[in-house]
């Protein structure tokens, strides 16, 4: 108590707060900003291996194919997720129905899923899969492209809907209700009103899944690797999964190359998309009364809620946790000291990571949220976003370049994981806080100081227990996050065995039972795990 | 006049709570109603009710004799102003103002002509280019009364429309209101908590309570003879003291018996003689003289248009009176003496709950 007393009273200096605020940006632009974009600069250092690709057309065709399935599949997946997601948001923020808490809780789960479980469950029950799968699928898709959009639908669909509804929420209902007062039917209340005011959570939206697709390596290359495409089809990040596989001095410049491009075409998308969304004209002028009133009354408006949730359950759910039909099958002899071990390391690993983003991420939310007009404010703000958009292989490999020189091995390899993880997860954090601080009138805080209360314990005893939830919330994200990573893992180093490591060697060597109820047991695990969290940090507040 | 607004026995239950109870109210046309009460008693339900925002639980809405309960909010053609104005923030005055037309698929020049026309009529015209966040509230405000009006509906409902606007402009704005409905020959059910812009407005008060129709009439019937002491304490001000019925004259005049014994004359009453009453003075009709009940000043305040003086008479009981601001104030913790205009007076039957519930205000 002490100790927090000294610190109180020194937080009163204003240069201390700044050394602070300084060290926090020091920090996230030395460890998170710059090694994840290092490997541009390689262009130049290792220019030799780079133009040896880039005059090797077999290699070229394969990285441009591999580029090209990434963003295809990353923007046709987004455009599905927009489309079923907003009538989806819709009926989470306008509309209460007996379940809708279960609804919610089942939606976030998928998140939790560790991505590699998923590549594996959605390929046993949309696909064909090779030799030793026991269970029957549906046997549906057969084609790796379409299952790649199975797949990544599931685990981007949820940011989707949560961005869109957070949006929605802070709409005013009575547009709405006032346009409807004015002779609107629904629909065309919500096509000229609502959705034109919305643009900004869809460019949320649209960043988070995009990003998330375009990153995502454990997942596809599993599902890949069980339909037997994997040396034959490519995106973006599995095809540096499978270089990091090869002699280094041939992988070395085809692993810049790509991891170059993704890189830069990510960030000129992050850039685009902005501009893009706030400036596309939607059709708002002319009106269809009859064919709007068509749609608001009568089986139209049950039919698509009823196919939103259809979908939600369907294609999101039931793909899932088609992994736990396993558990019909004889038990194996599982390796549980190998399971428990990769699972301590991934834990390590989350933990670590989501205690550095809190510590070093509060202080920049708080910037960004209170300076969101000054020029260094937006600056820290589109910073943010550069981990989040940068694909997780990429910045792996690009990490595993910077901080190359201090060697690999034991607790090193350890660290450098935790600081890939650090800089994907952070974001996740960062954009929570900033999300719940703006909505805390600044007064408080100037109330509680105007009574007597440092800086820090008006942070401390006002401001922290109105966003403590939101901080939760983002830090369940970014843990679970960080547990299911399996793309930056292995791009920093083959050292480190976290759980999708792991489960992802069992599938390379066919091992699909072991892997699926090794699957079954983090799944579990992790649920444990967030409710435990939530139990402890509910206790005595049933608001949040 | 024809009734314009039917609603009979409506009542909305959200969950286990009635928000209103079994009203029922007839509306003529071109009437403007205020609905008066304390917040949390209803009257915002009521009207959202009438629009079709809401489907009331129990009972019918008639509007010129037709049963609408049951057409959707969007064929109800009422206007509707919200407390919070929600003029559409990505659309500019014109468009606002045209909404009603263009999505009831008028031509684009009809849209036109039709804004134009209330723009003018709420005198924006000039602003028609501008976007709602660039005008001040009390502009908004004016332009969602235009967006309404513009629906082509005979029928206004205001809720609160002037609680969020600076003073001025709410007083301002209130006669501006009157003015244009009155013109256009709308009916109005205007909901405030505010009883002055009350009185000042309406044709007729409804004073509502705790879900239910508490008392209407004319803002003078109301604020002179009110039947209730609810009614007497919500609308104007007024001092309430307890006492006992001890004769009653044969043409009905009462004299009742305050606390500690002072007999005071008051106005006609139906109460008997020995029956607990409340008698209800407002501050305006109390006065000083040289013999009366006596009492001790507390305090004096400067309102602006009269001092306001508040004393402790002899009976325990506190009384307000006004005196006016060319009048030498008396010294605090002087004694005077006060005596009632007693045909100002207004003699109630003693509640069984006691006084204080029966002016609570939730």
């Amino acid at each position: 108590m002490s100790l927090f007393k000294k610190i109180n009273a020194i937080s009163d200096n204003d240069k201390v707060r700044k050394a602070w605020f300084g060290l926090a940006v020091a920090v996230f632009v030395c460890l998170i900003i710059v090694p994840s974009i290092f490997v541009v600069t390689k262009l130049l250092t290792e220019w030799g291996v780079v133009s040896d690709t880039l005059g090797n057309s077999e290699i070229m065709s394969l990285i441009y194919g591999a580029v090209g399935n990434s963003f295809s599949i990353a923007f046709i997946v987004t455009i599905i997720d927009i489309i079923v997601g907003i009538p989806m948001a819709w009926i989470f923020v306008r509309k209460n129905f007996k379940g809708k808490k279960y609804l919610d809780t089942l939606m976030d789960m998928p998140l939790a899923f560790p991505t590699a479980v998923l590549g594996i469950s959605v390929v046993i029950f949309w696909g064909v899969p090779a030799d030793g799968v026991t269970i029957p699928g549906l046997g549906l898709v057969v084609s790796p492209y379409m299952m790649m959009i199975m797949l990544h639908i599931i685990f981007t669909y949820p940011y989707m809907v949560r961005s869109l509804s957070a949006i929605l929420e802070q709409i005013e209902p009575n547009y709405e209700t006032a346009a409807m007062t004015l002779g609107a039917s629904r629909f065309t209340a919500v096509r000229t009103i609502t959705l034109p005011l919305f643009r900004a959570g869809l460019v949320t939206g649209f960043i988070l899944c995009f990003a998330r697709s375009l990153s995502e390596t454990g997942g596809t290359y599993i599902a890949l690797t069980l339909m037997g495409d994997e040396t034959t089809f490519f995106t973006g990040p599995t095809f540096i999964a499978f270089m990091k596989e090869m002699d280094p001095s041939v992988a070395l410049g085809p692993m810049i190359v790509i991891s170059v491009i993704m890189i830069v075409l990510a960030l000129i998308l992050l850039l685009l998309v902005k501009r893009i969304m706030i400036r596309i004209k939607l059709p708002v002028t002319k009106v269809w009364p009859s064919i709007g009133r068509k749609l608001s009354n009568g089986i139209a408006p049950k039919l698509k809620d009823i196919v939103s949730i259809g979908f939600l359950m369907l294609v999101v759910l039931l793909p899932a946790f088609y992994i736990f039909a396993y558990l019909t099958q004889p038990i194996l002899n599982v390796d549980y000291g190998q399971l428990l071990s990769s699972t301590g390391m991934s834990f390590l690993v989350a933990g670590v990571a989501v205690v550095f983003d809190i510590i070093f991420g509060i202080p920049v939310a708080l910037y960004i949220a209170r300076h969101r007009h000054t020029k260094m404010g937006q600056l820290l703000d589109n910073l943010v976003n550069i981990p989040l958009i940068i694909p997780t292989t990429a910045l792996g490999f690009s990490l595993a370049l910077f901080w190359g020189s201090l060697g690999t091995g034991g607790i090193i390899s350890v660290i450098l994981v935790i600081l890939g993880h650090t800089s994907f997860t952070y974001p996740l954090v960062v954009r929570n806080i900033t999300g719940a601080v703006e909505e805390v009138d600044p007064s408080y805080e100037e109330v509680a100081m105007t009574l007597g209360a440092k800086p820090l314990q008006a942070f401390s005893k006002v401001l922290m227990p109105i966003i403590k939830s939101s901080i939760i919330a983002g830090a369940i994200l970014a843990f679970t996050r960080s547990l299911g990573e399996t793309g930056a893992t292995i791009a920093i180093t083959s050292d480190v065995n976290t759980v999708p490591v792991y489960i992802t060697e069992l599938i390379s060597s066919g091992s699909y039972s072991e892997a699926a109820i090794c699957s079954i047991i983090l799944i579990l695990i992790c649920f444990v795990f967030m409710f435990a969290v939530r139990a402890v940090t509910h206790r005595g507040d049933k608001s949040a | 006049m024809a009734t314009k607004i039917e609603l009979d026995g409506i009542s909305m239950k959200f969950g286990d709570f009635y928000a209103v109870r079994n009203i029922s109210l007839k509306v003529e046309e071109g009437e403007y109603i205020t609905i008066l009460g304390p917040s949390g008693c209803g009257k915002t339900t009521l009207i959202k009710v009438i629009a079709g925002i809401w489907r009331p639980t129990e009972g019918r809405v008639l509007v010129d004799g037709q049963d609408v309960t049951d057409v959707p909010i969007e064929d109800r053609d009422t206007g509707y102003v919200f407390q919070n104005i929600a003029l559409f923030p990505n659309m500019d005055l014109m468009e606002n103002v045209g909404y009603s037309p263009r999505v009831k698929d008028m031509p684009k020049d009809v849209t036109e002509s039709v804004s134009t026309e209330y723009l003018e009529l709420v005198k924006m015209l000039d602003r028609a280019g501008m976007f709602p966040g660039e005008l001040s509230g009390g502009e908004q405000q004016k332009v969602a009364i235009a967006r309404a009006l513009a629906s082509g509906s005979k029928m206004l409902m205001l809720d609160e429309p002037l609680s969020a606007l600076d003073a001025r402009v709410r007083v301002e704005l209130r006669y501006d209101i009157r003015r244009l409905v009155k013109k256009l020959g709308i009916t109005v059910l205007h909901v405030t908590h505010d009883q002055e812009e009350a009185m000042s407005v309406s044709d007729r008060i409804v004073l509502m309570r705790a879900g239910g129709i508490h008392e209407s009439g004319s803002p003078l019937e109301m604020y002179r003879e009110p039947k209730s002491i609810f009614a007497a304490y919500f609308i104007g001000e007024t001092n309430l003291l307890g006492c006992t019925v001890t004769d009653k004259s044969r043409t009905g005049k009462t004299t009742v018996r305050l606390r500690g014994g002072k007999s005071v004359k008051a106005a006609r009453s139906e109460l008997e003689e020995g029956d607990a009453a409340v008698i209800s003075v407002r501050p305006e009709r109390v006065y000083t003289a040289t013999e009366g009940l006596k009492a001790k000043v507390l305090s004096v305040v400067f309102m602006g248009t009269y001092w306001r003086v508040r004393t402790v008479t002899e009976t325990k009981d506190y009384v307000d009176y006004n005196i006016s601001t060319d009048k030498v104030t008396p010294e605090i913790g002087s004694k005077v003496y006060l005596v009632f205009n007693k045909k100002a007076t207004k003699v109630f039957k003693r509640p069984e709950k006691g006084l204080a519930e029966a002016i609570r205000l939730e």
